[in-house]
């Protein structure tokens, strides 16, 4: 193996300060020059030669690091509104109409749907089972529409990832749609073996498309998030954690009012305690994100 | 280097991000891939400087178009590999767009017929 090659690196990167961002870079050229060595070599020079040609090629690294490091802090003028203004990107008409159009088909889809399976229409349950696909149909179609959809702070995402969480939203929706008639009784319960396939692969495919997401924000958005102060959590680490701690034991307390309601006074209270909690949490966020400082 | 050649450089260089973009529409590719594509396909008469690169991969990643990541090679140095994200491939086909709407304009104001292509 040519070793030359680690030489004549720490060489070139001798006298600079070995910043995480330097030493990132220089494992990066590391293994580029080493591929461009063999490459050489390859061709028919010999191993020391490979090695100062392929470092020759690269130039200075003191201009490599200059060259990469430069763009990093510019300071930014205009406030967060004054970017947004400028890169705002309207709604293309074409689009508003759809949505309309999709949201529409999708509540006749489920008011269809619901009036058959409460008895209310008398409709046959193929016809049932068909407004809900139309509505899940149209859900998913509003829902990949939007995502392939330039915004201000958003690229479109491309057709065929759009195309899946499409795909996802139908199953999810057409899943809760046979669990509707499932639990209005117009369906026999083993119906819900449609609707529990149709979650899962839904679940299944959202988790997939979630984990395998890359970034999508604009440049400027990105900018502008990093120029943002850090919040309070951020600064504090310590203070998150306690609200964490905090939200742990209102949700414990919340549930166990829940059991106690629920065979108490009845299951229709239970909300009520859900609520609470809720708010309970929001008003603990509040008092602890956005607290006045203390003067020390 | 003739005049011919550093017009083309020029010209070249200054879409480095796109073709970055386009390199790695195809997939993941580390630095040295990425600088042998450019050169194979420009048939080795340009290239474009490794520290342009180096610098072009820095940008791309702060405006989030592409993501990097280790590989697990153990011999020779990893490799850094770099992705490109949906925001890279909306940029991307923006400036395709861009491009072949520019090169039909300056096709037309230089004269160029479709013939000699």
């Amino acid at each position: 193996m040519n070793t030359d090659i680690h030489r004549l690196l720490d060489e070139a990167f001798q006298g600079i300060e070995m910043t995480p961002d330097a030493q990132d870079l220089k494992e990066e050229v590391r293994a580029n020059l080493v591929a461009r060595a063999d490459e050489l070599e390859a061709a028919g020079v010999p191993p020391t030669e490979a090695a100062h040609r392929a470092i020759a090629e690269l130039g200075d690294v003191r201009a490599l690091l200059d060259a990469t490091t430069d763009a990093a802090p510019r300071p930014h003028a205009d406030g967060y509104a004054a970017l947004q203004q400028r890169h705002r990107v309207r709604p293309k008409p074409g689009f508003v109409v759809r949505a309309v159009v999709w949201s529409i088909a999708a509540v006749i889809g489920i008011t269809l749907g619901i009036l058959g399976a409460a008895g209310v229409w008398p409709i046959p349950l193929g016809a049932q089972i068909g407004a809900f696909g139309f509505a899940a149909t149209a859900l998913g179609l509003l829902v990949g529409d939007s995502l392939s959809q330039e915004t201000t702070t958003n690229h479109p995402m491309p057709q065929n990832r759009a195309a899946g969480y499409f795909l996802a939203t139908l199953l999810g929706a057409y899943g809760l749609g046979f669990v509707a008639l499932v639990a209005l009784g117009s369906m026999p319960v083993w119906g819900v073996v449609f609707a529990a396939l149709g979650i899962i692969a839904s679940i299944i495919l959202f988790a997939f498309l979630g984990a395998s997401q890359t970034n999508r924000h604009k440049a400027w958005t990105r900018q502008a998030h990093t120029s943002e102060p850090p919040n309070r959590f951020e600064r504090e680490p310590e203070t998150a954690a306690r609200f964490g701690i905090y939200s742990a034991v209102i949700w414990l307390v919340t549930f166990a009012v829940i059991a106690v309601l629920v065979f108490t006074v009845g299951w229709w209270w239970a909300p009520v305690a859900f609520v609470g909690g809720f708010a309970v949490m929001m008003l603990v966020l509040a008092r602890m994100l956005f607290s006045p400082e203390k003067k020390s | 280097m003739t005049q011919d050649d550093a017009f083309a450089a020029d010209l070249l260089r200054g879409h480095t991000d796109t073709i970055v973009l386009g390199v790695l529409r195809r997939g993941d590719a580390y630095g040295f891939e990425i600088y042998k594509a450019i050169r194979d396909a420009t048939g080795g008469d340009h290239e474009i400087k490794e520290a342009t690169l180096y610098a072009t991969y820095r940008r791309l990643e702060k405006d989030g178009l592409v993501e990097s990541y280790w590989g697990d090679e153990s011999q020779g140095g990893r490799r850094k590999y770099y992705r490109i994200t949906d925001a890279g491939r909306a940029v991307f086909r923006g400036n395709v767009a861009a491009w072949t709407a520019t090169r039909r304009i300056i096709d037309s104001l230089l004269d160029v017929k479709e013939s000699q292509q």
